[in-house]
């Protein structure tokens, strides 16, 4: 359809690590003016192809063709140099500095004397801002930004340099719903210009949305490579997985009618307000909303983390009260944290201290533990929920984030908690992975536990409950049953805020 | 007990017979029967005190103030013993319980004021330093009590009382990090805090406990220190807060905290402790003893820091990569 040269193209590009064949005779054309999605589980290899675009690593062999013709990218200052710039997932801005410091970091125009020239520095971020259509000003401390902001400022950064071909990493794996969407606007503009963009993501419902081309990679080796406009998510999802797996969300209905958590009017000094609920037993309850909705907040309120400044939670129809987390681990909630890595997981553990460690109380006899009981449970949970078996030698920083995930949920297995709470339980993880999650929550809720799902991914949401209750503000505006939402309209029952952010705070 | 003696024992253990090695194949004196049993003595006040100096770092704390702590434990003991009259069989269990409550303090500050232990143990460093010095206008007490000096100089069989001592607290501490909940609660708030608040480790009690602890182990080093000589002085323990950390770092513990193994820390101890014993017999100035031990410890941690490229480079010596180094690079891949 397009007769256009692409702007850069791999031809059979081989990359191998010791003992991994990273890239096998890898394929791909990106052309100007093009979204180009790149798919694939963990491991499959994208983040090798990344690397070698953007000039950290070097192909064993094949070639790359910039415009046509043969180049080497030699180092990341050559890759820069060729107009390529990359928007790795961790973020690679300094946050004591200002937004326009970081656009020019490492870049800085400087006057006639090696100083550097503010005037320019201010004026130039400015119009980047302003081309991008974002609303902020270059002096603004970058820390003080939205974390969807900061992504923004990440991705000026590459508009500074006037980067013809733009690879972005999960750019948004940490952004709420309009943050996405204004997010996918620039990306749009940006494709208006003829930018070239290399888009890498685990979320398909975006992929769907914005991606015009995907290339799908496995193992190392492109399994799929099309030009189709219209992708069809549970083919790629095959294709990426390997093999039907038959439904991509596998839910299974065992609410029932007891009632097991009911929560009233609960509100906390973290903006929590008026929340009121019921959780019966077998049941998923979603929380949907936007970032900063106040989703987490409720899920601290129920653990105890904050004081409760009004209301009343009931278990099974008695009242109870959480002084602290202990309190209401004991009861039997528990708490699966948005970030495994911050507040998960403990790195200097094997599975085994990292599965018991809530649970030491009931492990131990007058404080001395019971270190065969200990091994014996783990080794069952990690033959249960197929976790790799690394996991019984090594510390918990070598595996997977998919593994990672299932030794948190295993956490709250082996400490038998009847309500659990996921926050963000799948991201992150590879589409494998979220699918063990979901059998996981299937198996959970068929013995009788609840579960409270909170995720940004709303087909997931969607899919996953039995019911959900929008969050906004920090309260919950309705509940309903997920059979009776679409997709749009949660979107635009989550994102229906009158009051929206200040804006000025930041200009 | 495969979990008490595992791998990280290796390079600390090593590095002890290593250095052992050298100053026995330099200098005569070093394996005679009297330098030996002298060197127990000396590795015993150090080796002590770095138990609850290792304990606090395990939780991704510091503990600077026990040198201090020692001077000023001493000058109370001595006061006890020499002005107040109190026997020496009440007046022992009360430095301990002193020496307890003066850590319980500084945790309390350090975990409930949310004030880092950095801070809280240098102040404490400074102050303990300060308030030894208002015992008896500042100067040191002499011949305190004649059944002193048996409790650091006594021998049972044979073997020098502290000895058993190190013995003694050395199985205690390694059962408690290894085998309680308590010592499995250290672990995890030292690797992770915001995870061990929420899998219900009351976390500020724990923190505060390693103080405690540290408080008693300190209180058994202040003993010996009296016992041995005698005596109590404000000018105790300069620097035995630095020798116990280095100690602990020697021995491997990782000063972010979460990682290391307690017995290391013994071997850390005698490791500095016989290149000190070898420089002694050699007649080295104390100006290089200092420098000395600045190496060992930078070479410690940097071996640390440096393992796989060292195993690496073994690897490619020898022809066979540790199973350990080629499994991270398929991580890394």
């Amino acid at each position: 359809m397009t007769p256009a040269t692409p702007l850069w193209e791999f031809v059979d590009i081989t990359k191998a690590y010791p003992g991994v064949l990273a890239n096998d005779k890898v394929c791909i054309r990106l052309m100007p003016g093009s979204i180009h999605g790149l798919l694939g589980e963990n491991g499959c290899g994208k983040s090798t192809m990344i690397k070698t675009l953007s000039g950290v690593q070097q192909p064993d062999s094949g070639q790359i063709l910039h415009n046509c013709k043969p180049v080497t990218i030699s180092d990341p200052q050559a890759a820069r140099e060729l107009g390529v710039a990359t928007v790795f997932q961790e973020f690679s801005i300094v946050p004591t500095l200002s937004v326009g410091e970081n656009i020019f970091l490492g870049n800085m125009p400087r006057s006639r004397f090696g100083v550097i020239d503010w005037t320019k520095v201010h004026n130039e971020a400015a119009r980047v801002l302003a081309e991008m259509d974002v609303d902020v000003s270059p002096e603004t401390i970058t820390g003080s930004l939205s974390v969807g902001e900061q992504q923004l400022v990440e991705i000026a950064k590459a508009v500074a340099m006037d980067a013809r071909m733009i690879i972005l990493d999960e750019p948004t794996a940490a952004l709420g719903e309009d943050e996405i969407e204004r997010l996918h606007q620039l990306l749009r503009n940006m494709r208006e210009r003829g930018t070239a963009i290399l888009y890498v993501s685990h979320r398909l419902d975006e992929v769907e949305r914005i991606v015009d081309e995907v290339t799908i990679l496995r193992n190392g080796c492109v399994v799929r490579a099309s030009g189709e406009t219209k992708i069809n998510v549970s083919e790629i999802v095959s294709a990426m997985v390997g093999e039907d797996i038959g439904e991509h969300y596998p839910k299974e209905r065992n609410a029932t009618k007891d009632i097991m958590l009911e929560a009233a009017g609960l509100a906390t000094n973290l903006g929590v307000k008026d929340v009121s609920f019921s959780l019966h037993r077998g049941e998923v309850l979603g929380l949907g909303g936007v970032l900063g909705s106040g989703r987490t907040e409720i899920a601290r309120a129920l653990f105890g983390t904050d004081e409760l400044t009004a209301g009343q939670i009931s278990l099974n129809g008695k009242p109870v009260r959480f002084r602290r987390e202990i309190d209401a681990i004991r009861a039997g909630l528990a708490l699966v944290p948005e970030n495994r890595k911050f507040d998960g997981l403990f790195f200097n553990f094997r599975a085994s201290g990292n599965v018991t460690a809530a649970s030491l109380g009931g492990l131990s006899r007058f404080g001395v533990l019971n270190l065969k009981a200990e091994e014996q449970a783990t080794h069952d949970l990690i033959r249960d929920l197929e976790i790799s078996t690394q996991a019984e030698e090594k510390t918990v920083n070598y595996l997977s984030g998919g593994n990672q995930q299932k030794i948190v949920i295993a956490r709250w297995l082996f400490s038998a908690s009847d309500i659990l709470i996921l926050d963000e339980p799948t991201q992150g993880i590879d589409i494998g992975a979220k699918i063990a999650v979901y059998k996981l929550i299937n198996r959970l809720t068929r013995t009788g536990k609840s579960i409270i799902l909170i995720s940004s991914d709303h087909d997931e949401l969607l899919a996953m409950s039995d019911r959900i209750a929008v969050v906004q503000h920090g309260t919950i505006v309705r509940t309903v049953d997920a059979s009776d939402l679409t997709h749009d309209d949660l979107v635009r029952a989550s994102a229906d805020t009158p009051q929206s952010k200040p804006k000025e705070a930041f200009a | 007990m495969k979990r008490i003696f595992d791998t990280q024992l290796i390079g600390p253990f090593a590095a002890m017979v290593i250095v052992a090695l050298i100053v026995a194949l330099t200098t005569e004196r070093f394996l005679n029967p009297g330098n030996l049993s002298n060197l127990s003595l000396q590795v015993s006040i150090v080796a002590l005190i770095a138990i609850g100096s290792t304990i606090v770092i395990f939780a991704a704390g510091i503990d600077l103030s026990s040198g201090s702590m020692v001077a000023l434990l001493t000058m109370i003991l001595a006061q006890m013993l020499k002005f107040v009259g109190i026997p020496l069989v009440l007046a022992l269990p009360l430095i301990l319980l002193m020496g307890g409550l003066l850590g319980l303090f500084i945790g309390l500050i350090t975990a409930y004021g949310r004030i880092p232990s950095f801070i809280t143990t240098l102040a404490a460093l400074i102050a303990f330093r300060g308030l030894a010095l208002t015992f008896n206008n500042g100067s040191p007490i002499f011949s305190l009590d004649p059944a002193l000096e048996p409790i650091f100089y006594g021998k049972l069989f044979g073997v020098p009382m502290p000895f058993f001592y190190l013995v003694f607290f050395y199985v205690l501490a390694a059962f408690t990090m290894n085998f309680t909940k308590l010592g499995r609660e250290i672990y995890a708030v030292g690797g992770n805090p915001a995870a061990a608040v929420l899998t219900g480790i009351n976390v500020r009690k724990v923190q505060t406990t390693t103080f405690v602890i540290a408080g008693f182990m300190t209180a058994v080093g202040a003993i010996l220190m009296s016992a041995r000589l005698n005596s109590g002085s404000p000018n105790y323990g300069q620097t035995l807060e630095l020798q116990a950390i280095a100690a602990a770092v020697v021995g491997g513990a990782s000063l972010a905290g979460g990682r290391g193994n307690i017995l290391a820390t013994l071997m850390g101890a005698m490791t500095i402790v016989i290149v000190q014993n070898g420089l002694n017999l050699n007649a080295a100035p104390s100006s290089v003893q200092n420098i000395v031990l600045g190496l060992i410890i930078l070479l410690a941690v940097g071996i640390d820091m440096w393992r796989a490229e060292i195993s690496g480079l073994m690897g490619r010596v020898f022809g066979r990569p540790s199973s350990q180094q080629s499994s991270n690079v398929k991580k890394e891949a």
